[in-house]
This record gives structure tokens, C-alpha cells and sequence, in this order.
């Protein structure tokens, strides 16, 4: 894992405790990022081959405000309520969408963008479900923030125990 | 693929997008600002019984005088009338709890009792004084039907402060602060409910 996959990462927590203390926040989080790092791929691009490398960046700025900024105007007359509860982390897909573009995501191999989707949309669902039930359930901690850390810690402490053939060095 | 027709190609895609939200924003802010209307409107009322008045208390605000009060500041206040009647005036009152600013709207009928008090905006400590953002809040039921004289000004306090209230437990500090703000707003609606009934009847 290099530098830049460490910063993709990491930009992706945000909205994996931010945004998931309930179901639908974190679908209408998911749902955006989709819909948004599409629309952002298919335009950059028709334009990256006519850019010069030094410009990519600019456009892929531009890019990237302008549609994070239709989307979140369309999320609010969507509903307001949604997206006063979790708007600044939608706004923070269009951080992912320059970054995605400089780690070079959108000239991978197609699985391999259908992965980081799948496996950001599954976590935010699963992570959304677990906080939303446990928290009806009576355990408030499980809403909170904290409680988003303690729960994605248990997950990918689970996940490093399942026993699973370990790839050679 | 040259250095003009890169800057070209940014600068088409600068007024593109600049263009492109403008239209979004341009047609989608009416809708927005007629929901937020929307969501503010059943943010306040859901204190009032929703059969007790028929106007739009939100479009009709009252012009307050001077609004810095013992412990807190009203930062507004509205009317609910039935059949041109007063029914309520809630009144919105800024008070300072353990961690910062507490908004709280405050209902209070014609006659000076409290119909209800509910929280808008708080950031106290989550699980202890931010309890009072919980809607419904049994707390804040202890002090619906309350007036200025019921109970006296020496009941208006904690009981750890030989009041007649209960705290939240854990926030002494906060239930404190509402207690105060609470009983602020009753005696300033004590002093001007004339004004407050008054002024609203001649819109």
C-alpha cells in the first residue's frame, strides 16, 4: 500500500463514522459518492487526453466542485432534513474525486473501481445497520462518534482474525 | 494538445461550472427555502397542541423591547392566535449552559402558564445536559402548567438549591442555566403581556 492509497483511505473515514449513525445517512452518503465519482470519471475523461498534465489538476478541481455542488443543491431539494443531518460529508466527495484522480482510480481496471465502491458502499450500509440497531436497541454510545470508532475497530478486528489463507511475502 | 488549448479547455470548463450551479442553485432555492419553512415550522409548533391556534405563528413575529434579561436573552418571539384570539406567545430565549449557547423556544399561554419549552440548539455534554435536546423530554414536562407566582420565585431553582425542580443528573450546570431562562421568559411575559397580546392583534 503506498502514500496515496493511505490518503485515499483515510479521506474515506470521515464519512464512515461521520455519516453512518444511521441507515439512511449512510446510503444517501454511499448513493452520492456513487453517482458523483461517476459523473466526475466520465467527464475527466472525455477532457484528460486534451489537457496538458500540468492542467489536470485544475480541471479535475473544477470538476469535481462543480458537480459535488449540483449534487449537494439536489440533495437538499431532495431533503433538507438528510442533508442539514450530513451535508459536510457529502461536500467531502469532492476532496475523494481529486484524490481519486491523482492516485490514478479512474484509469485502473474497471474491477478494481467496482471493488472500492462495493467494499466503501458495504461498509457504510454495515456500519450504518449495526450503529442504527444498536442504538435502538438501547445503546447510545453505539450513535455517537466514539461508538463509530469502537465499532469499525471491533469489525476490522474480526476481520483480521478470520481465518483466511495469509499471501506469502 | 498544447498549452492554448489546455487553458482553453479550463477556462470552458470554469464558466461551464460556474454556469451549471448557478442554474441549480437558481431553481432549486425557492423549493429549499419553502422546505426550510417547512421543517422550522413543525420545529416550533410541535410545543402547541396543533388543533389550538390557526394562524401561522412564524409570520407573525413580535416586536420585542429590550431583550437582555437576567440570565438570558430572548432573541425573538411569535403569536398563536385561534379566531383572532391570543393563545400562546413562544418566545425564543438564548441562555449559556455548561458548554455553550442553549436555544430554547418557550411557550407560554395567555394566561402566563408555561405550555411547554422545548431545546433548538444546544452542544452540552452528549449523554448528560444534552438530554435536553430529547424530544419528547419528560424533563421538561415537570414545568408545563408552571406560572411566575407557581411557584414562588424561591421554587423557581434546583432542588439542590432549596428550589422545587428536578436536575438531569450529571448537569446541574445546565439544568440550571434552563431553570433560569425558563423563569426569565415568564417574568419578562409577566411584565409585557399586554404588549406581547397587544401587538400582535393589530397585524
Amino acid at each position: 500500500m503506498n502514500k496515496s492509497a493511505n490518503l485515499q483511505n483515510s479521506l474515506m473515514l470521515a464519512p464512515l463514522i461521520g455519516a453512518t449513525d444511521s441507515l439512511v445517512t449512510a446510503l444517501g452518503v454511499w448513493l452520492m459518492f456513487i453517482v458523483v465519482i461517476s459523473a466526475f470519471g466520465a467527464s475527466m475523461a472525455a477532457v484528460r487526453s486534451r489537457l496538458i498534465p500540468a492542467s489536470r489538476l485544475f480541471a479535475g478541481v473544477l470538476l469535481a466542485a462543480t458537480l459535488t455542488g449540483c449534487a449537494e443543491l439536489a440533495a437538499q431539494v431532495w431533503s433538507l432534513q438528510w442533508h442539514q443531518h450530513s451535508g459536510f460529508y457529502a461536500a467531502l466527495i469532492a476532496l475523494q474525486c481529486v484524490v481519486l484522480e491523482h492516485t490514478g482510480f479512474f484509469q485502473s481496471a474497471w474491477r478494481e473501481r467496482l471493488r472500492l465502491c462495493v467494499l466503501f458502499g458495504a461498509l457504510m450500509v454495515g456500519l450504518g445497520l449495526l450503529r442504527e440497531l444498536l442504538g435502538d436497541a438501547g445503546l447510545r454510545l453505539a450513535t455517537l462518534a466514539p461508538g463509530g470508532f469502537i465499532l469499525l475497530g471491533l469489525l476490522i478486528a474480526a476481520w483480521q482474525a478470520w481465518p483466511r489463507p495469509t499471501p506469502s511475502h | 494538445m498544447s498549452r492554448t488549448s489546455s487553458a482553453v479547455i479550463l477556462l470552458l470548463l470554469a464558466g461551464l461550472g460556474i454556469g451549471a450551479t448557478y442554474l441549480v442553485q437558481y431553481s432549486s432555492a425557492p423549493r429549499i427555502a419553502a422546505e426550510q419553512r417547512r421543517i422550522d415550522s413543525r420545529n416550533l409548533l410541535d410545543l402547541l397542541p396543533s388543533d389550538s391556534y390557526d394562524n401561522q405563528p412564524l409570520e407573525q413575529p413580535l416586536h420585542l423591547g429590550s431583550t437582555a434579561l437576567t440570565n438570558s436573552t430572548l432573541l425573538g418571539g411569535y403569536l398563536a392566535t385561534k379566531a383572532g384570539q391570543p393563545v400562546a406567545v413562544l418566545l425564543r430565549s438564548q441562555t449559556i449552559g455548561y458548554a455553550g449557547a442553549i436555544d430554547l423556544l418557550i411557550a407560554i399561554d395567555a394566561n402566563g402558564k408555561l405550555l411547554g419549552v422545548k431545546t433548538l440548539k444546544q452542544s452540552e455534554t452528549p449523554g448528560l445536559g444534552a438530554r435536553i435536546a430529547d424530544w419528547p423530554n419528560t424533563w421538561f414536562q415537570a414545568f408545563t402548567g408552571k406560572s411566575l407566582n407557581e411557584p414562588a420565585d424561591s421554587g423557581w431553582a434546583l432542588k439542590k438549591d432549596q428550589g422545587q425542580f428536578d436536575q438531569i443528573a450529571g448537569a446541574t450546570i445546565t439544568s440550571r442555566a434552563v431553570i433560569n431562562a425558563i423563569h426569565d421568559a415568564l417574568r419578562y411575559f409577566d411584565e409585557h403581556s399586554r404588549q406581547l397580546i397587544g401587538s400582535g392583534l393589530h397585524e
